[in-house]
């Protein structure tokens, strides 16, 4: 079996939100809505510090769907809309959503966002890959790895475009792949372990 | 329909906002969900509150009705007529709610055509329709007299309205992410809520039908259904005091949320509950002279009415408060900065929920003047009870 995940170097990060960028790009992210969204840990704010002047610090935590291997958002979904593929990815199924919102409130992640209206572009036309289905008013939506550029082998473009290499794609069943060798060697975490989804998506510094 | 005839005012005054809440639920088809007060913060809002405070309506009627039958205490089969009525009307709401709240009603369907089994909303979608038909069944068998069915259906129809009320807490209270709601004693608070405020709205529409000389209810029955609701509302009491020592006790993460609950933005709504719709309805009902007054069992009735509305208020909010990673994608909205959801309902949601409730009123106005046995001829009718079967278990609760 494949099991997809990421595993991010939080010491490589240098928090320049390139990641969140270029999902909500590659993907025709809705205005209001990332994918992906790089967090600062501690402050109430986006790119804040932490601690008093001039004692500060700043740790960044990118953060998207964690593609878990024991899904809370799979589960809830009354309609299988959300469904675990034989890559080991989370995906939804639009066609079958039919935002009852069960998933937004099983994901202790937050990952979910939600198409409260007819989803509106500042530019005005669909950008990114022209693979990436369309999602209509109505339908939940998140992170996908980048179905479509991993089902043709190519990385998400997340970890394409990060400018410092602290995202590694590959597969998690795989113990000789670089993301297997990091999580073990390096002593990778997942977020809120305690919930006992087990990310496939591990952080380490 | 006697009773639109004699109410024209009422009936035209609820067909109005019955036309508005349609409008504005057109106007939501529309805009979609966005013209809610609703956000990725803060996924659930006014029309969840309503769905979860429905079904507990609804559960007063039918367990009046099918207790009736099944512990055979008599006095109880007088209102069990209106009572699952009332318990129709109210089933038939939450169900709106449900299907006003999806962003995606068109595609509705799909839960028929691929269900996940694991799914509470689907358990939920399950069990309130067999609680629908049991419902009907239920007047149908009345209406007709059948007295050996009413008591077969009886016997389903108290497991269903208990199950109803559990899977209706088993989609939050299943949640592991949600610290609030992920908790075993949701159901059982669920099912106490339930029988406390249906009871309630039993009293104020029983006390209702009085004034309309529609159907009459003798002072005693009253006054002791009243205890049974004195019971009831300290059986709710009982556990949510349970739940809340649990959260404080470790002083860990339940004490926050707990915080949130008693001084957060959901603090009014609790303290309401506890004092409002808890304590002095209790201590009001609590003595046996207090339930003989028809005035004060309705006091105290719409009281715990009001009570339970708050506390699916701050059950549901209070755990949209915080998020487990703050600041997560799923809580951004246009501006890009967000950090947290916010909510407040919407003047959308609040025409569709005047709405559904007028909807509700007409239809039980509709059935009530379909269905129920004008006091005169009622009497006439010989009470002859199922004494055949079973010691009679006579409840005498005007001894508490």
């Amino acid at each position: 079996m494949t099991k997809l995940g990421i595993a991010i170097d939080l010491e490589r990060c240098v928090g320049c939100h390139t990641c969140a960028n270029a999902c909500k790009m590659q993907n025709n992210v809705p205005t209001g809505m990332l994918w992906n969204r790089v967090l600062t840990e501690g402050c109430e704010c986006i790119d804040g510090a932490v601690g008093t002047y001039p004692n500060l610090t700043r740790t960044f935590l990118p953060l998207a769907c964690q593609h878990c291997e024991n899904p809370a958002c799979l589960r809830a979904c009354p309609t299988g809309a959300t469904y675990k593929d034989d890559m080991g990815r989370v995906e939804i199924d639009y066609d079958k959503c039919i935002g009852c919102r069960m998933c937004m409130a099983a994901c202790p992640y937050n990952a979910r966002s939600f198409n409260w209206e007819e989803p509106v572009r500042d530019v005005d036309f669909n950008y990114g890959d022209a693979a990436v289905p369309a999602r209509a008013k109505g339908v939940a939506e998140k992170c996908t790895l980048c179905k479509e550029r991993t089902d043709r082998g190519e990385e998400p473009m997340c970890v394409k475009c990060c400018p410092t290499q602290a995202r590694i794609f590959g597969d998690l069943d795989d113990p000789n792949s670089e993301v297997s060798r990091v999580v073990v060697n390096r002593g990778a975490h997942v977020l809120l372990e305690e919930q006992g989804t087990r990310p496939q998506v591990y952080y380490f510094d | 329909m006697e009773l639109f005839k004699r109410n024209k005012v009422v009936t035209a005054v609820l067909a109005v906002l019955a036309c508005i809440g349609v409008g504005a639920w057109i106007y939501q088809l529309m805009g979609g969900l966005a013209v809610t007060g609703m956000s990725n913060g803060v996924s659930w809002g006014a029309y969840i509150t309503m769905f979860m405070f429905f079904v507990g309506l609804s559960a007063g009627g039918l367990i009046v009705a099918s207790s009736a039958s099944i512990f055979h205490i008599t006095a109880f089969k007088r209102v069990a007529m209106p009572a699952v009525i009332l318990s129709t009307v109210c089933i038939c709401l939450a169900g709106m709610f449900v299907l006003i709240d999806l962003g995606g009603i068109q595609r509705v369907w799909r839960i028929v055509t691929g269900p996940n089994p694991a799914s509470p909303l689907v358990w939920d979608i399950c069990v309130i329709t067999c609680y629908l038909v049991i419902n009907v069944l239920y007047l149908y068998f009345m209406r007709k007299g059948a007295k050996r069915a009413v008591a077969m259906v009886s016997r389903f129809a108290l497991p269903c309205a208990i199950l109803v009320h559990s899977v209706t807490a088993w989609i939050f209270g299943l949640q592991i992410a949600k610290e609030g709601w992920f908790t075993a004693i949701m159901a059982p608070i669920f099912v106490a809520s339930a029988m406390d405020s249906g009871l309630a709205l039993l009293l104020i529409v029983l006390v209702a039908l009085n004034a309309s000389g529609r159907f009459k209810t003798p002072k005693e029955l009253i006054a002791s259904l009243a205890g049974l609701l004195a019971t009831c509302i300290a059986v709710d009491g009982y556990f949510i005091f349970c739940e809340v020592l649990t959260m404080a006790y470790p002083g860990a993460a339940g004490a926050e949320t707990l915080a949130l609950m008693t001084a957060g933005p959901t603090a009014p709504f609790f303290w309401f509950e506890v004092v409002g719709g808890l304590l002095i309805p209790f201590c009001v009902l609590v003595f046996a002279k207090n339930r003989a007054k028809t005035g004060l069992v309705v006091g105290a009735s719409v009281l715990v009415v009001a009570g339970v509305l708050c506390k699916r208020v701050w059950l549901l909010f209070t755990s949209f408060i915080g998020q487990n990673v703050a600041g997560a994608p799923g809580v951004m909205s246009a501006d890009g900065w967000t950090m947290a959801g916010a909510y407040a309902p919407t003047l959308v949601e609040i025409a569709i929920i005047v709405g559904v409730v007028s909807v509700g009123a007409l239809g039980f106005m509709a059935l009530a003047s379909k269905l129920l046995v004008p006091a005169a001829e009622e009497e006439a009718v010989p009470a002859v009870a199922s004494r055949a079967s079973a010691p009679e278990l006579e409840f005498d609760l005007q001894v508490a």
